[in-house]
């Protein structure tokens, strides 16, 4: 989606002296201050806690699971007892196990798909926002096509034209991601290049290329991270509702959304657990990245 | 045994008739099958009747319950009081195509076969299985089976008041035969439909074929009888009027059809005033919509998504055996199962109760890795049950030289298939084999994996293992002849046998009784032996309504019949 | 303002070709054989040959491509691969009832989202704010699909409040039919509720500490003047920006969301055209939504330059 998590102001993490000597030590510095800042932020703390315990269930995956998540068939639709605490699916596999194993696949399609509108969007904004000109006009213009596009859709054709695969969806949702992340980053970077260190660097005689990296980029930088943990949520919740229209990722994947999908029919009938857990599942994580986003938004803004 | 009775009977027996009650007199087949194979026949109910009477004490009348519904506690529409009036909202997947001639899937069936009838019908009291009379009164075949004569019904009308006679029954075998419609093809020829008179056709098959009513029945979708000037490519909402019990009032694609009573159908006044079926995409919606009182009939359900309404109380189901199954392809040319002993290991590893347990709540039946339904009146269930024995595939499997047999197993997303597939991974890894499953969209699976177009022979371009659904055929004659003979259009396995072939043309050419059963024994031996294909299970047919309604029925081919519905009073 | 309105319109015609462009080059950047998709795996190649010249798919692309343009512009999108009919016809009944469903989410939505923003803005930091903030947070974070399970369960099936499947019978009247589409259009209202509440709120808190409205409470106007003269004007333009952008987000959510209540809308239809491989349906699909939302956008930048002159001014100069 395209707003911020709480919209306010965006300005720099610049330092004091931007620009001034051994910038390094100094934004490393920086990023000290603002690690400490965030961690008193509960908030900041329990999105962390969530979104880490899931990185580690995807990791350690069938490691730690109380049942073998893919061979282990028992009676089916048993509902949640002290040995199955999330209950059995229709082919009586422990629903917890499975949950916990769900995690991989969306959390390996998600962040990248997030990686990729965010490095080619960030490009984009660096571009666009600096140079002006003919190429932020054309740009621009592609810039809102691409945002008229309603993004499930657009997915939903450009998975059947080319077949659901995971490298596809990552493909499909980063694209159609970047246009959001380049405006934001335009905008950004049309704030940065009025300050004076800009100025003072095109005297110098510095190239383009020279100020975007080392001058602009940097302090685009606090943006640019919240744009990417906003990203990382939604393209969760988007290859999650994929999954859910069935274009996403494939059976006999546990993946979370397609659980929800192969099952969700059955909750009317009562048999609510094979459905909730997995969207609780969903539910916890997008929240837990956005609860991230949000307080890293109000630390690197203020 | 009263023979006298019995031979008042076979005097006036034709020899295919004569040897259909001669089985069943010397107890060669049961009552059932020959009820069954009586009707495909052409015997009449009294008849029939009378054979049973006279063969054996306390045999019970013909007509003891209502059919299509096997469970019990199920409706008979002749006893309840009918209360007439009222509509009955029926759930159905969303038709592709309702072009009676080209329709494939069973969205298109059940609306069709609303407005439209068939020369003969399913069978509704009795066993399931057999042929009853439909727009043909009688039918009867001559000495070999080459020439079967139907005698059409008198008095019936097109809704839009013509008359019903001959010429519309052969215009529109013409239709099918030149459409190249699967069950006809290579039985009946151009030319091979004639009027003799106004009521009477008389066809000329290819060749000898104890069969063919079923073919002309509504167990071959497509041969709905149309107007002599039906243009084949018209829909039926273009062009509604049928000679059925329901009118065609509203159609639209996206969202649902109407039907209306016909005041002047041959079968008499309808209990209800009209019939409605709202489309669906998948089984999960349909279940909802019933649940919530928004439709009070689903044509066709699985066990996995319908698992609510099994223990609904309200809910009737209707459970018919058929021959739907899934069949597990194995390359025999090339590849990991080119040899016969590796695709024996595989099916030596399917626990198949376990299947039908997990995935259709023990409604199926076992397969033995052939195609012939245990319902259907020639199978030999002399044939030994093969059975999970981890120990004996892996013996096969060494003797053959292979070790950590690894191999793709391609599945189409359709009802249980993924789940099957996953189910089959866990059961083969024990015995040392590694399946990996690859799931895709149906359309995708039939033009990638299966029968890749436009090779030759056809489905050459198949992948090496894969799950393929087939549908329920009245005869085995379509998946003897698609999937298994040597380049049959859907043989994706390319097995090749020239036993089986032969055996197959047996089959096809026997009219008797027993010559059927013989030509089935054989290849159920040699299927069996060679396994190009495994065949865990045949599932039942699964469909239902509520309660509120009573005398509904359905063919396993998502035709339901409202004609004898009722509301409950 | 007439001057503002043309240049607007014409950019979005602009985009509008952009946008059938690049659906364009999505639906033929992989080469297929149309004919084949339609008579399926089983046809003769000489039907397939007959059908693929009769539709003119092997025409060079570039005649292709100006035709799906001219296309795109005249509302003709072709025929469905599924039953060859015209797709637009099929289209705009399931089109009228996805927009009932939308128009009430909104309706919902919108007057809620925007009094919990400004009641949140008002009581900036304190545990009340925080707490709009954080539901809104979290209700965004929720895919429709899992709360229209939820509700069905819940409200549906457990207390029987309201009907399970969202179209209502034939000639219903108004009162009815809403009462069918509540439902889905609670699971839609509850994502957006977020957004439009933490925009508003946003909003808000800069016009509060923007000098003019300190000027006119030090004037001495009362609060409730200076809301209404002053404050709701100027707060509510990003809202009615997000408002009209999210309208792409709002389809995605009502093909979930349909799917559950099983409503025959445009979701529905563009799902069951992704399982057929459907293009020429899909494509209207995409096309559609982008028109309706560059006209979302459209409205929502001259509501904007009417609430905000400056706005105006400034693009005319």
């Amino acid at each position: 989606m395209d707003v911020p998590v709480t919209p306010g102001p965006l300005a720099p993490i610049a330092p004091v002296a931007p620009g001034a000597a051994s910038p390094v030590s100094e934004r490393a510095q920086a990023r000290r201050e603002t690690l400490r800042v965030l961690l008193r932020r509960p908030a900041f703390i329990i999105g962390s806690l969530v979104v880490l315990g899931w990185v580690v269930t995807a990791i350690l995956g069938d490691r730690i699971t109380p049942y073998d998540p893919f061979n282990d068939f028992a009676a089916g639709h048993q509902p949640p007892s002290t040995e199955h605490l999330f209950g059995t699916d229709r082919l009586g596999r422990d629903i917890l196990s499975r949950v916990m194993v769900g995690s991989r696949d969306v959390l390996i399609v998600a962040p990248l798909a997030a990686l990729l509108g965010v490095s080619v969007g960030t490009l984009l904004g660096l571009i666009m926002g600096y140079y002006r000109g003919t190429i932020d006009d054309v740009l621009s213009r592609l810039v809102e096509a691409f945002l008229a596009l309603p993004v499930i859709l657009v997915a939903l054709l450009t998975l059947v034209v080319l077949g659901s695969s995971p490298a596809v969806v990552v493909c499909v949702v980063g694209i159609l991601f970047t246009p959001i992340v380049a405006r934001t980053v335009r905008s950004a970077v049309l704030s940065e290049r009025q300050l004076d260190y800009v100025t003072a660097a095109k005297l110098r005689g510095e190239s383009g290329l020279f100020i975007l990296s080392r001058e602009i980029f940097p302090n685009v930088l606090g943006p640019t991270v919240v744009e990417l943990t906003v990203r990382f949520g939604y393209a969760i919740f988007t290859v999650a509702t994929l999954s859910f229209l069935g274009v996403g990722i494939q059976p006999p994947s546990p993946d979370w959304g397609l659980a929800v999908s192969e099952e969700y029919t059955n909750m009317i009938s009562g048999i609510w657990w094979p459905t909730l857990f997995p969207a609780l599942a969903i539910a916890s994580t997008v929240v837990a990245v956005n609860l991230i986003a949000d307080s890293l938004q109000s630390v690197l803004t203020e | 045994m009263d023979f006298k009775r019995l031979d008042l009977v076979r005097r006036s027996a034709t020899p295919i008739e004569l040897d259909v009650v001669e089985a069943y007199a010397n107890g060669r087949i049961t009552r059932r099958q020959f009820i069954q194979r009586a009707t495909v026949i052409g015997l009449s109910l009294p008849a029939i009747g009378a054979v049973i009477a006279a063969c054996g004490p306390g045999a019970a009348s013909v007509a003891p319950t209502a059919a299509g519904s096997a469970e019990p506690g199920a409706s008979a529409p002749a006893s309840a009081p009918a209360v007439t009036g009222g509509t009955i909202r029926c759930a159905i997947q969303k038709p592709v195509k309702v072009d009676p001639v080209s329709m494939e899937d069973l969205g298109g069936y059940g609306i069709v076969a609303q407005s439209f009838e068939f020369l003969c019908t399913q069978q509704t009291i009795g066993d399931p299985g057999g042929l009853a009379a439909g727009l043909a009164e009688t039918w009867t075949p001559n000495e070999d089976g080459t020439v079967w004569t139907f005698k059409l019904r008198q008095g019936v009308k097109w809704q839009n008041g013509a008359d019903f006679n001959a010429a519309d029954v052969v215009a529109t075998m013409e239709r099918l035969v030149a459409a190249g419609n699967s069950g006809l093809k290579g039985v009946l020829e151009p030319g091979g439909a004639v009027a003799t008179d106004d009521a009477t056709v008389t066809f000329t098959l290819a060749g000898g074929n104890g069969n063919f009513p079923y073919l002309v029945s509504i167990y071959n979708a497509q041969t709905v009888i149309t107007p002599a000037d039906y243009v084949a490519g018209t829909t039926v909402d273009q062009r509604p009027d049928g000679t059925g019990a329901w009118k065609l009032v509203n159609y639209d694609p996206q969202v649902g059809a109407t039907f209306e009573r016909n005041p002047d159908w041959w079968g008499g006044q309808t209990p209800l005033d009209g019939t409605e079926f709202l489309f669906f995409d998948s089984t999960g919606p349909m279940i909802t919509a019933y649940q919530g009182d928004q439709v009070d009939a689903i044509v066709q359900f699985d066990v996995l998504s319908g698992a609510a309404l099994f223990d609904d109380p309200n809910f009737t189901l209707i459970a018919t055996p058929a021959a739907l199954h899934r069949q597990i392809w194995m390359r025999c040319d090339t590849g990991q199962f080119a040899q016969k002993e590796v695709r024996q290991a595989l099916a030596l590893t399917f626990d198949r109760p376990a299947l039908i347990t997990q995935l259709f709540k023990e409604r199926a039946e076992l397969g033995n890795d052939h195609v012939i339904w245990p319902g259907y009146p020639y199978f030999d269930d002399a044939i030994p049950q093969r059975t999970q024995d981890i120990e004996k595939a892996k013996s096969l499997l060494a003797g053959a030289g292979v070790s950590d047999l690894t191999a793709t197993l391609h599945a189409g997303q359709l009802q249980e298939i993924p789940d099957l597939a996953t189910l089959l991974k866990s059961q083969a890894a024990q015995a040392g084999i590694t399946l990996n499953i690859e799931v895709e969209s149906l359309d995708t699976f039939y033009n990638a994996q299966w029968c890749p177009p436009g090779a030759t022979p056809p489905c050459s371009g198949a992948a090496e293992l894969g799950i393929v659904d087939y549908g329920h055929r009245a005869t085995p004659d379509v998946y003897l002849n698609a999937a298994l003979k040597t380049n049959g259009i859907w043989n994706s396995s390319q097995y090749t046998s020239a036993d089986f072939d032969a055996a197959f043309t047996e089959f096809q050419q026997a009219v008797t009784v027993d010559a059927q059963k013989a030509a089935c024994t054989k290849i159920e031996t040699i299927l069996n032996e060679d396994v190009p294909v495994g065949v865990p299970y045949f599932y039942n047919y699964l469909a239902g309504n509520s309660n509120k309604f009573t005398g509904v029925f359905s063919s396993a081919l998502g035709q339901m019949s409202f004609s004898q519905t009722s509301q409950v009073g | 303002m007439a001057r503002f309105i043309a240049r607007r319109l014409l950019l979005s015609l602009l985009t509008l070709y952009l946008l059938a462009s690049i659906v364009f080059i999505i639906v033929n950047v992989l080469p297929n054989d149309v004919g084949r998709t339609i008579l399926g795996p089983f046809a003769p190649q000489e039907s397939v040959d007959a059908l693929n010249e009769r539709l003119g798919t092997n025409r060079p692309i570039l005649i292709r491509y100006v035709e799906s343009i001219v296309g795109v512009f005249t509302l003709d999108f072709g025929e469905s691969f599924v039953n060859g009919r015209p797709v637009l016809p099929q289209l705009s009944e399931a089109i009228v009832r996805s927009a009932k469903l939308a128009g009430l989410a909104l309706a919902i939505t919108i007057p809620t989202a925007i009094a919990a923003g400004l009641y949140a803005a008002r009581r900036r930091d304190r545990k009340s704010d925080r707490a709009i903030v954080l539901l809104g947070v979290t209700s965004s974070s929720i895919p429709e699909f899992v709360t229209g399970t939820i509700l069905v369960v819940v409200v549906g099936v457990q207390l029987g409040l309201l009907p399970v499947l969202a179209n209502a019978p034939r000639n219903a009247d108004a009162l009815t039919q809403i009462r069918y589409l509540l439902m889905p259009a609670l699971a839609m209202a509850i994502v957006y509720f977020g957004y439009i509440a933490r925009m508003t709120r946003a909003g808000t808190i800069d016009v509060l500490q923007s000098d003019y409205t300190r000027t006119a409470t030090m004037k001495g106007l009362k609060t409730e003047q200076v809301m209404r003269r002053h404050v709701l004007r100027n707060a509510l333009i990003p809202t009615v920006a997000v408002i009209a952008v999210q309208i792409g987000y709002l389809f995605g959510g009502i093909i979930a969301v349909e799917r559950i209540f099983a409503y025959p809308g445009m979701g529905q239809t563009m799902l069951f055209a992704a399982q057929r491989k459907d293009i020429p349906m899909l494509t209207a699909g995409v096309i559609i939504v982008g028109i309706v939302y560059m006209l979302a956008t459209l409205v929502a930048d001259l509501v904007i330059a009417w609430m905000n002159p400056r706005i105006r001014l400034d693009a005319e100069r």
